[in-house]
């Protein structure tokens, strides 16, 4: 087992491996900016040392002075959280050149699943399902017909130069195609200076389900269910759930079985995340792998009462997993808001200094956050202030405890988007668990929020 | 207002608590400001200090700066006087000499030119040579030979010259 981990993260995530990490008997060392030097992860960890100015790039992001500090502190392993350098294979692989255990899957898992063709590439391979479509460009009018008829309609037709929703064109009908594929190769043509499409599968509903993989170095691989990610905003996830309302136990052991086969094949190790996209006929298809902890594993860890960090840290030590799949179950209901410092209408951030804090307690509550009274949200970094996780016995009861949460919930001096979360647990299609990643757009089209 | 008088006031004000004083005579004005600024109050909340933390480095409160721009690693003027600090551009350790066998680069009362080497602070396994941005005589080597350094950590005390 390790002795010391440094912990190459800020705020929230590297407390939580701090908590853990001592949990094991594991001391830490707290790397910060000049900017987090009152951050609680510097005060609660073992050591602490000052790696560089505020931004992120000379400090979270500095490689040399990561390592460095490893060295002068004496760590022997590295936990890169998530985001910075978290799913860096470069930076993976110095650590593990350095005579440090890295904390994490190994350098060549992050760079196939960093690239996103490779990944699909290899996923395919390895037999996870893919959204249907076409497998380059399309090369004439006649290849397009006998493609849409075989991916189903509605198709998407996708200028292969476009990107970020540009050159998008969704095609319902049969009769419509051919026309319509035309004007958006001619727009595409005159948009980007390439007429190139790709023809795909539609999804109109598409709900954002991933599987949380949990291996050890020595072949053995089990999933510890799944979340459901649907609610987003921008592509930004705001509220996991687990489990998810989309899923009967049939559809959660074949989504889980397949999702461990192929993590087999390509002889995945330590903790990481399969998201799929999941289709109104609960047919689901591959869409990337995450090849770290993620931000909402508490989700997770509430529903199965596994300690996620200490996984991942005991695993990595190449300790055995032990644990069968039929071991693993699912009990009661977890919800996870993230708690942003921003607008809770326009989303703009929000730094500032915190000028009263209560964090919400009782039954089935659990707070995971730096923040406190005086706690300055600095604008270098991201705006997340907390994450509110709530258990209860079912879905419905963990509702009510989280409407009934975020009334305790005092955050003042910054502008936060408890308010928002307030009128999500009061919609309609979310409290009946037929939601889809659409679904905040249309929670904000249609609900326009009281005025104050 | 002569020399004599306000060392007077300072000589007055010595060992007592205050950190701030107005004084006005006439066409005469002085204010006096006293110690460290006030270290930031942290008041933290209770849910999540139900036991108080330790600081892991004994490091002053002045080399934790909030804001960016009091942040640069290079010269800082000190609080109380008119000395200067030279700090750590980066986290690593710091040599006062080229080698265990090598006289320090510079002595406690030597008088450093500008561009010339003060230390090492190894990073990487790279001897990076600290040098002096302006010229001053050394007051104090604040920082034990062999010792791990932060980012922005005072390792010398100059006075200008």
């Amino acid at each position: 087992m390790f002795h010391k981990i440094l912990i190459a993260n800020r705020a929230e995530i590297a407390l939580r491996i701090i908590r853990a990490a001592r949990e094991l008997g594991i001391e830490t060392v707290a790397v910060h900016s000049t900017a987090d030097a009152n951050s609680l992860h510097v005060k609660f960890a073992d050591e602490s040392l000052c790696i560089g100015p505020p931004p992120s790039k000379e400090s979270y992001l500095n490689i040399p002075a990561i390592l460095s500090a490893a060295e002068v502190s004496g760590a022997d392993a590295i936990h890169p959280g998530y985001g910075f350098l978290s799913e860096n294979a470069e930076f993976a692989e110095m650590v593990q050149h350095s005579g440090l255990g890295w904390i994490g899957p190994r350098p060549e898992m992050i760079r196939m699943m960093g690239n996103k063709v490779r990944a699909k590439e290899a996923m395919k391979e390895a037999g996870l399902p893919q959204l249907p479509g076409s497998e380059g460009v399309v090369r004439d009018e006649r290849e397009l017909g006998r493609l849409a008829e075989k991916v189903g309609f509605p198709v998407i037709l996708k200028a292969a130069a476009g990107g970020g929703g540009r050159g998008m064109k969704i095609v319902r009908e049969r009769e419509q195609l051919v026309q319509m594929y035309r004007t958006a190769s001619a727009e595409a043509l005159a948009a980007f200076g390439n007429g190139d499409m790709y023809v795909e599968r539609y999804v109109e509903h598409p709900r954002h389900i991933e599987i949380q993989i949990v291996a050890d170095e020595h072949g053995d691989i089990v999933h510890f269910g799944e979340r459901e990610c649907s609610v987003q905003r921008r592509h930004q996830k705001m509220l996991e759930e687990s489990p998810s309302p989309a899923l009967n136990e049939k559809l959660r052991e074949r989504m889980g079985r397949v999702a461990v086969e192929a993590m087999k094949k390509i002889r995945y190790n330590n903790v990481g995340t399969i998201e799929f996209l999941l289709d109104e006929r609960g047919d689901f298809f591959f869409m990337e792998m995450n090849t770290r902890i993620q931000v909402e594993h508490p989700v997770t860890e509430s529903v199965t009462g596994i300690d996620l960090l200490k996984e991942q840290i005991r695993l990595a030590a190449g300790e055995e997993l032990g644990r069968t799949q039929k071991s693993i179950a699912l009990r009661g209901h977890a919800i996870e808001l993230r708690i942003n410092a921003e607008d809770p209408v326009t989303f703009a951030p929000s730094p500032g200094l915190i000028t009263a804090y209560h964090a919400p307690g009782g039954l089935g509550v659990r707070v995971d956050s730096v923040a406190y009274e005086q706690y300055r949200v600095l604008p270098f970094y991201d705006s997340m202030v907390a994450k509110m996780i709530v258990t209860a016995d079912s879905r419905p009861a963990a509702i009510m405890r989280a409407r009934r949460a975020l009334r305790e919930y005092v955050v003042e001096g910054i502008k936060t988007n408890i308010p928002f979360h307030k009128r999500l647990l009061q919609f309609e299609p979310f409290v009946q668990g037929r939601y889809d990643t659409r679904t905040v757009e249309r929670l904000l089209a249609e609900a326009p929020p009281p005025a104050g | 207002m002569d020399v004599e008088k306000l060392r007077a006031i300072l000589a007055a004000l010595e060992g007592t608590e205050v950190t701030r004083l107005d004084w006005t005579n006439g066409q005469e004005r002085l204010t006096l400001r006293m110690g460290h600024p006030p270290a930031p109050v942290t008041a933290l909340h209770a849910a999540t200090a139900a036991q108080s933390a330790p600081l892991a480095l004994p490091t002053p409160p002045q080399v934790t700066p909030v804001s960016p721009a009091a942040a640069a690693p290079a010269a800082v003027p000190a609080a109380r006087d008119n000395t200067f600090t030279v700090n750590s551009p980066f986290v690593g350790t710091f040599y006062r000499a080229a080698s265990p066998d090598n006289p320090a680069f510079a002595e406690v009362g030597q008088v450093v030119k500008k561009g010339q080497v003060l230390c090492i602070v190894e990073a990487m396994k790279l001897m990076n040579e600290i040098e002096a941005e302006q010229p001053g005589r050394l007051v104090e080597a604040l920082i034990q030979n062999g010792s791990p350094v932060e980012y922005g950590e005072p390792l010398f005390r100059f006075e200008p010259v």
